[in-house]
């Protein structure tokens, strides 16, 4: 009787035992995550720019010159230049992309044409290959189109590379039972219709991954602007940001600040369709 | 040995896929004989002048525009392709000299339009055989006593029968130009000497593996190639370990029962995840920096301001990138794995506990098999990004040169030497013959590991 009794109570300390150290650790992780975030919200709200002039991690007076900065003082930094720069950049080439990719997609997963498997194989052969390793011959043809130091070269490259990565819709569209398309055919209406009327609604999850992901990539990249834009008016935020030194590093936090909140606030609403997005990409392949 | 036996499986395959190489020639040669004696005269006439047959059916739209691609692909080779495909053999021949008012030719235009001059050519080729076909087809049609097909029927199969075609178009031409043209550009890059002191007006020639041969044995390359390929491949295990199991391990604690307010805690890692990878970055470097808030702490302590990322920072700058890397990447394996562990299926759980098994059992036997059949495809590609892993080091301690190295620090990677070779410095065809090297590397690994992997050797285990 006593025995068992002592059994259940050692269970029960192991159980809260179990549960306090879950929860330490929950917090030790929600620290490490949050702090650097916090650390660069109140660098932002820094009275003096410098980073030379903070108490450790902490600005010694508030205020919001910084912001003010950002916004007004436009002769050297021109922010809200770069913002728009790099708006309309990746919501441009978040739309093209989004449409080339889905479509390439779709046609893998719906068709079986000749060159499809070869097709297949070259995607995935240019995978492998580092990433910017062609961006000086990417150069050179811009060169060539008259397309340096222009936005619009840009969002050239970025929806022409995008349908690269076409493999996560791909096994989306894979899952959609072939029985939609087959009845809306037998009603008569053409690939064309059972793309846009059926397939499309039911691939909402899949749109808003792929609007997401091909919206980020212009939004945070550098490599690209930093090479193909000279002009200092035309710059992306990532490149202009990255022209900061020590000396304005709440400006720095500031902008940073500025760019990083539209993207969080997407993901935090989207986050669902993530999850769903990676899973589905993850398991077929 | 169940490894080398899977490696043995796929190259037994092989020897099969060749023979088959005869007979599906064979077949293809089989069509165009076909055409070649079955075809009638106009079949021969659009052979000779694309159209031609079409235009004899009096399928006027399709064979004008037949016609339309012809002349305008004589008058592109006339006026600059021929030229333009020669230059790409010879890569110029005249240099350029501003004092005797010579203009040159530019040997990497040349290259570079050469290889488009090519694509043209192969696409012409393609709607040639595609035009020939099409007059036999319909040759076949009329000799079956059907009428040839109203041009406004053929556009509404490039809606239904044939959309591929017509979705298809945009993007392989994008990626033509934009993803295979440069690739190619770069590979032939690698055989050439274009670069240091050899970039226009001076005259590029082709030199074969001579770069290879630079960067593998002796000279000023070598040695700083092999100290960072150890490096690199050290990075990429380290990194691809940690943010995988850490982000496994993060998912597990979040999926626990006891966890109330799963939302709330999971919003932390993915405010990490959202954040822009540049700023993360440049905020680290900060964070680090001689001016920065962890240096004023120790020197508050009474210590020295430690360059974390200085000069001789070897060490400690490796394992901050590998801890900022891993801020960075976590939450996505994290995202990941929950997305995967809400497919488990949960009376294998429900059994090992009647079974009496203990929580770590299940996760060996259950959760860990699981996770890593469904997601080894990933791990590849997380290695492979790892392995290519720009950002970190560039950001952190960015345009730094280290003595004992050629124009790289002691954290960079392949693909920072690579970039500051070529990008920064000029080295174009050494930094295009390391980038082939690092293709060779990750294809390899990754082919491998594909092979060896349960997704690869059991398809259907857990569907």
């Amino acid at each position: 009787m006593n025995k068992s009794k002592a059994k259940v109570a050692k269970a029960k300390t192991k159980k809260i035992l179990n549960v306090l150290i879950t929860y330490c650790i929950l917090i030790i992780v929600a620290f490490v995550f949050f702090f650097p975030c916090l650390w660069l919200i109140l660098a932002s709200f820094s009275k003096s720019g410098s980073i030379y002039s903070f108490d450790g991690f902490f600005p010694k007076e508030y205020g919001l010159d910084a912001f003010k900065a950002l916004f007004t003082d436009t002769v050297m930094y021109n922010y809200p230049k770069w913002f728009l720069n790099t708006l309309f950049i990746a919501v441009m080439s978040c739309v093209l992309g989004t449409l080339l990719t889905i479509l390439t997609a779709y046609c893998m997963s719906r068709f079986r044409f000749k060159s499809r498997k070869a097709m297949m194989k070259t995607t995935l052969l240019l995978g492998m290959f580092p990433s910017f390793m062609g961006t000086i011959a990417v150069y050179l043809i811009m060169t060539q189109f008259n397309l340096i130091n222009q936005q619009w070269g840009l969002i050239l490259i970025y929806s022409a590379q995008a349908p690269m990565g076409y493999m996560v819709q791909k096994g989306f569209f894979d899952t959609i039972p072939y029985s939609i398309d087959e009845a809306a055919r037998i009603d008569g209406a053409s690939n064309f219709t059972v793309f846009v009327k059926f397939i499309l609604p039911l691939s909402k999850p899949m749109l808003v991954y792929t609007a997401l992901t091909s919206f980020t990539w212009p939004w945070s990249d550098f490599i690209l602007p930093k090479m193909l834009l000279i002009d200092k008016d035309l710059y992306t935020v990532a490149v202009g940001l990255m022209s900061l030194g020590e000396t304005e590093f709440a400006r720095f936090a500031a902008g940073s600040i500025f760019i990083a909140i539209p993207i969080i606030v997407l993901y935090f609403c989207l986050v669902k369709y993530m999850i769903n997005g990676m899973a589905a990409g993850a398991v077929k392949e | 040995m169940k490894g080398i036996s899977a490696i043995k499986n796929f190259f037994k395959g092989l020897p099969q896929k060749i023979k088959g190489i005869p007979s599906r020639l064979s077949a293809r040669f089989a069509g165009a004989k076909e055409i070649l004696t079955q075809g009638n005269g106009k079949v021969t006439a659009s052979m000779l002048v694309m159209g031609l047959g079409q235009l004899m059916y009096r399928q006027w739209v399709k064979g004008f525009m037949f016609l339309f691609i012809q002349i305008a692909f004589i008058a592109y080779f006339i006026l600059t392709g021929a030229t333009d495909l020669f230059g790409f053999f010879t890569l110029g021949t005249r240099e350029g000299n501003a004092w005797y008012g010579i203009e040159g030719d530019n040997s990497v235009v040349m290259l570079i339009m050469g290889i488009l001059a090519i694509l043209i050519l192969i696409l012409y080729i393609a709607v040639y055989i595609s035009n020939v076909k099409d007059v036999y087809r319909t040759q076949c049609a009329v000799d079956c006593l059907k009428k040839p097909l109203a041009f406004k029927s053929e556009i509404s199969a490039l809606l239904d029968k044939s959309f591929y075609k017509t979705a298809l178009a945009l993007p392989v031409i994008g990626v033509c130009v934009f993803s295979i043209l440069p690739i190619v550009f770069m590979i032939l890059i690698a055989f050439t000497n274009y670069g240091d002191n050899i970039v226009p007006p001076a005259l590029v020639d082709w030199v074969g593996f001579a770069n290879f041969g630079k960067i593998l044995s002796l000279g000023q390359f070598a040695p700083t190639f092999f100290k960072i390929f150890g490096w690199n491949m050290l990075w990429a295990v380290l990194s691809t370990a940690i943010n995988y199991f850490a982000g496994l391990g993060l998912a597990l604690l979040l999926n626990k029962k006891c966890v109330k307010g799963k939302a709330i805690w999971r919003a932390f890692p993915i405010l990490a995840y959202a954040i822009p990878g540049f700023i993360t970055l440049l905020g680290f470097k900060f964070m680090f920096s001689y001016g920065g808030p962890i240096n004023y702490y120790i020197q508050q302590a009474g210590g020295e301001a430690v360059g974390f990322l200085g000069l001789d920072a070897k060490w400690s700058a490796r394992f901050i990138g590998l801890a900022v890397n891993a801020w960075i990447s976590i939450p996505s394996t994290m995202l990941l794995a929950t997305g995967i562990l809400s497919n488990v299926n949960t009376d294998l759980y429900e059994a090992a506990r009647v079974d009496g098994a203990s929580a770590w059992k299940q996760f060996i036997k259950i959760t860990l098999p699981y996770v890593l059949f469904a997601t080894t495809p990933v791990l590849i590609s997380q290695f492979i990004g790892n392995f290519n892993n720009f950002g970190i080091f560039y950001f952190l301690r960015g345009g730094l040169y280290v003595d004992g190295y050629f124009l790289a620090s002691d954290t960079d990677l392949l693909i920072n030497w690579l970039y500051n070779m070529s990008i920064d410095n000029n080295y174009y065809s050494i930094g295009a013959a390391i980038s082939l090297v690092i293709f060779i590397i990750t294809s390899v690994i990754s082919l491998t590991v594909y092979v060896l992997s349960p997704s690869y050797k059991q398809e259907e285990t857990f569907r």
